[in-house]
């Protein structure tokens, strides 16, 4: 079958937004959201290995990092509904086929990510009432959260490949189908780019978790102990070059394994080579101050958490600008977006803005207030 | 039918947007109703400084924040979730219309959790008028995404002026906008006070403070009960004819209005009885849950009456409910060219399984109709899917074919399949061919049920 026979070609589906700003939303969307979600796919898992050390400074990052952690996935979670909005409103021939394919796997998201949600909070409170020796059933759900987050991270590296690959579907289809309507049961596990892909994003949340460690102690655990900060500075250069190395090693599966030639000979040929080269060494660029730091003394300072928390941004943004040029230049065989015709709506995208503006300004008077609470 | 279909068996899958919908909304219209609750009961007890009030609030505060900022926002995803998968088309017709109503929806909603967790958190820390405004902050952005979704929710019953002029502010503006935001606000306030209810009933045990909370949460509730009773009354008068007709004639509909009037008596007269005028019967957990049960009842009921009303539409006058639009014609074009032929996905199907139909890279209906029987209902069945299980299940299950033409004749069959909306107005019209009408046909002759046998009708034993 040809994958174009499969995709929605019919008229009268104006775009309500140029293209290009529907790519600039879905990427900013993407990064906010991949910042918490990084921390809670990579950060639950070193939180729960760290809990189980017998030193002192990793328990007392585990539990700070665990309290955190509701807020963290609120965010994570409210954040990933502006990628979800705009590659619906982009991409739709292309997202609904891939998850309607795999229905019950992509419904199953929900019903994985509930019980990971309050796992954490039931582990969370239990850090309130026992302190960091906690009892089984709390230790239970704070696995549980730490296994279901990459669980649900498998998933969706599924649908997201899966809405990549129109040419796999046929297969897909022809063989979960009952009367040619969808099983919802297919998964993307022959498409060889699925697996380096869902890995490759457990490299970026190790080392986002190494910034935000810096992050979090130069911020909000000003009043630990000079011991705590230097176990702090030692913990995320090393916990960084982990995830660097991780990031290292299943980007270039991703990229020299399983990248089709057009895909390959596009990203690494003008105007993408200078994103390709950055993607791959931006990570280095927050490593490298992370050395420096390991080398210094006393509390870490803002200014140096900011700087690294700023640099961490950076990466993700830029891995994120490099997944849409990826995943344009993938699907734009069978659906080009640039080619759709725009109906623009102006005017309820500058209330939007506004809103956008005002809420803002209201957050940050809700945050002085706590800032202010604090002394 | 631009987009594949899913096959649920048995419930069919609009139904689980439905289940999921009306899980969500249970929480959602509390998420609503106990920001506003918690902002004035807090502005209230600092007020008066009522420190037992404070606490008691504080610890609402803790249940509030679980239920909905967890519960109440996965399930919320939940929604987009199920809608994509089971009703693409009307979601991207939502999504193009609507998509900055929604943005703008995401940013209030960022401010609810924003806020949630620093009044939560922070509820001993901040000073009271501090505190105060942030509850404020998160009840009016609480509020907001309600209006949002209502109106948008509203657009499907009835887009009105949209139809014609296919603007923002046209569908935004639509006629159900109003009546379902005065009934959502009512649902929001009275389902809240019930879940105070509740609560209370099982954290408090002293006669004063149960004696407060009541009289606290008795206004909302009988406020909420008027704008319900507003919203509905309006929402009945501003229906298309169509959706009028179809609460009528429905009988499951007639349940289910019977099920949403009772359960909404007995809210009433449990409310009267118990808060009204036994004070002290609220503060049984069994009184309260009690409450809390039949005002979900009565709240699902209108959450399903609300949605099952539209038929034949998804969105009125715009989509069928089997994924067709109408702007432009699309059952006129499917008449002509063949459902399998103007349907990617059937068409695929049928191309791959039997490619001796194919001709010049199309489906040549006359040759299936030399398929064997077996295979023409194979691809009868193909129909089937795509027209008509977007509202039923074959055999068994919601709303299944099979016992609507038990015992039914083949030209029985055929006469309806080609008259859809000629005999039921809440049918969509056969969209296909009149050869895909006598697969389709077959197919449902060869599954349906036998007539029950032994039946004396009068005029001679047995049909």
């Amino acid at each position: 079958l040809n994958p174009s026979d499969l995709i929605d070609q019919t008229k009268g589906w104006d775009l309500p937004i140029p293209a290009e700003l529907i790519f600039a939303l879905k990427t900013v969307g993407f990064t906010l959201h991949a910042v918490p979600m990084n921390l809670w796919y990579a950060g639950i898992i070193a939180a729960m290995l760290l809990a189980a050390r017998r030193c002192e400074h990793a328990r007392r990052f585990s539990a700070r990092l665990m309290r955190q952690m509701p807020v963290i996935i609120a965010l994570g979670i409210n954040f990933g509904i502006v990628p979800l909005l705009f590659v619906q409103v982009g991409f739709a021939p292309v997202f609904y086929p891939a998850t309607i394919l795999m229905a019950w796997p992509w419904l199953l998201i929900i019903a994985l990510l509930l019980p990971a949600y309050y796992g954490v909070y039931i582990y969370s409170y239990s850090l309130a009432a026992h302190g960091d020796r906690l009892p089984w059933f709390p230790r239970l759900a704070g696995w549980a959260a730490a296994i279901l987050f990459p669980a649900i991270g498998f998933i969706f590296a599924n649908a997201m490949s899966l809405l990549q690959n129109p040419t796999g579907w046929d297969k897909l289809y022809l063989a979960h189908n009952y009367h040619g309507a969808m099983l919802g049961t297919a998964l993307n596990t022959g498409d060889p780019r699925l697996w380096p892909r869902w890995l490759m994003m457990f490299g970026i949340a190790l080392t986002t978790t190494a910034a935000w460690t810096l992050f979090d102690a130069g911020w909000f655990a000003r009043r630990e102990s000079e011991a705590y900060h230097a176990w702090v500075r030692g913990l995320a250069w090393k916990l960084y070059l982990l995830g660097m190395a991780w990031f290292a090693a299943t980007g270039s599966w991703y990229v020299f394994g399983t990248w089709p030639a057009e895909t390959k000979e596009a990203m690494f040929k003008m105007p993408w080579l200078p994103l390709t080269v950055a993607t791959a060494v931006a990570p280095g660029a927050v490593w490298v101050p992370l050395l420096f730091v390991a080398r210094g003394s006393g509390v870490v300072t803002r200014g140096i958490a900011t700087a690294i928390g700023l640099l961490q941004f950076g990466v993700v943004l830029v891995n994120a600008v490099s997944r849409q040029v990826v995943q344009q230049l993938e699907i734009a065989p069978a659906y080009d977006i640039l080619k759709q015709p725009v109906n623009a709506q102006w005017v309820p995208l500058a209330i939007f803005a506004a809103v956008a503006v005002a809420a803002i300004a209201v957050i940050v008077w809700m945050v002085r207030q706590v800032a202010a609470s604090h002394g | 039918m631009h987009f594949p279909w899913w096959y649920v068996p048995y419930a069919t899958a609009p139904m689980l947007i439905a289940t999921i919908s009306i899980v969500h909304m249970l929480v959602a219209h509390y998420a609503v109703g106990g920001g506003l609750f918690l902002a004035v009961e807090a502005s209230y007890a600092y007020r008066t400084q009522n420190s037992d009030y404070l606490a008691y609030l504080k610890r609402h505060a803790k249940f509030f924040v679980l239920l909905t900022v967890v519960f109440g926002a996965v399930t919320g995803v939940g929604i987009w979730w199920t809608i994509g998968l089971a009703s693409p088309l009307a979601t991207r017709v939502l999504l193009n219309t609507f998509v900055f109503a929604w943005a703008t929806e995401w940013v209030f909603f960022l401010v609810e959790i924003i806020s949630a967790f620093v009044f939560y958190y922070y509820w001993d820390r901040l000073t009271p008028a501090v505190h105060s405004t942030v509850l404020w902050i998160y009840a009016i952005s609480g509020y907001a995404s309600l209006v949002i979704i209502s109106a948008i929710t509203a657009f499907m019953l009835d887009p009105g002026e949209w139809l014609k002029e296919p603007t923002f502010w046209r569908a935004i503006a639509n006629p159900q906008a109003l009546p379902q935001i005065l009934a959502r606000t009512g649902g929001a306030l009275m389902l809240t006070s019930l879940y105070v209810y509740l609560h209370s009933a099982i954290t408090v045990c002293d006669e004063a403070s149960h004696s407060l909370i009541e009289k606290r949460s008795s206004r909302p509730a009988l406020l909420g009960a008027i704008l319900i009773a507003a919203g509905g009354a309006l929402w009945y008068v501003m229906l298309p004819d169509s959706a009028k007709s179809a609460l009528i004639a429905a009988a499951v509909l007639n349940v289910i209005m019977a099920v949403l009037f009772g359960a909404t008596a007995v809210v009433f007269v449990l409310l009267y009885l118990g808060p009204y005028r036994n004070p002290g019967w609220i503060s049984s957990p069994g009184f309260a849950a009690s409450l809390m049960l039949f005002g979900f009842a009565g709240f699902s009921a209108s959450e399903f009456i609300r949605e099952a009303v539209r038929k034949p539409y998804i969105v009125y006058n715009h989509v069928l409910g089997n994924q067709v639009r109408l702007v432009p014609d699309e059952v006129a074009i499917m008449r002509e060219e063949g459902l399998l032929n103007a349907s990617p996905w059937p068409r695929s199907y049928v191309k791959a399984n039997y490619p001796q139909c194919v001709r010049d890279g199309r489906i040549d209906e006359d040759a299936l109709g030399r398929l064997a029987p077996v295979e023409r209902r194979r691809v009868g069945g193909v129909i089937f899917q795509y027209h008509c299980n977007d509202c039923h299940a074959l055999d068994t299950g919601y709303s299944p074919i099979g016992p609507l033409i038990q015992g039914w004749s083949e030209e029985m069959i055929r006469d309806v399949v080609l008259n859809l909306h000629k005999h039921r107005f809440e049918m969509p019209p056969f969209c296909g061919t009149r050869q895909e009408a006598d697969l389709l046909t077959e197919y449902l002759h060869d599954t349906r049920p036998k007539r029950p046998t032994g039946m004396d009708t009068g005029g001679g034993k047995g049909p």
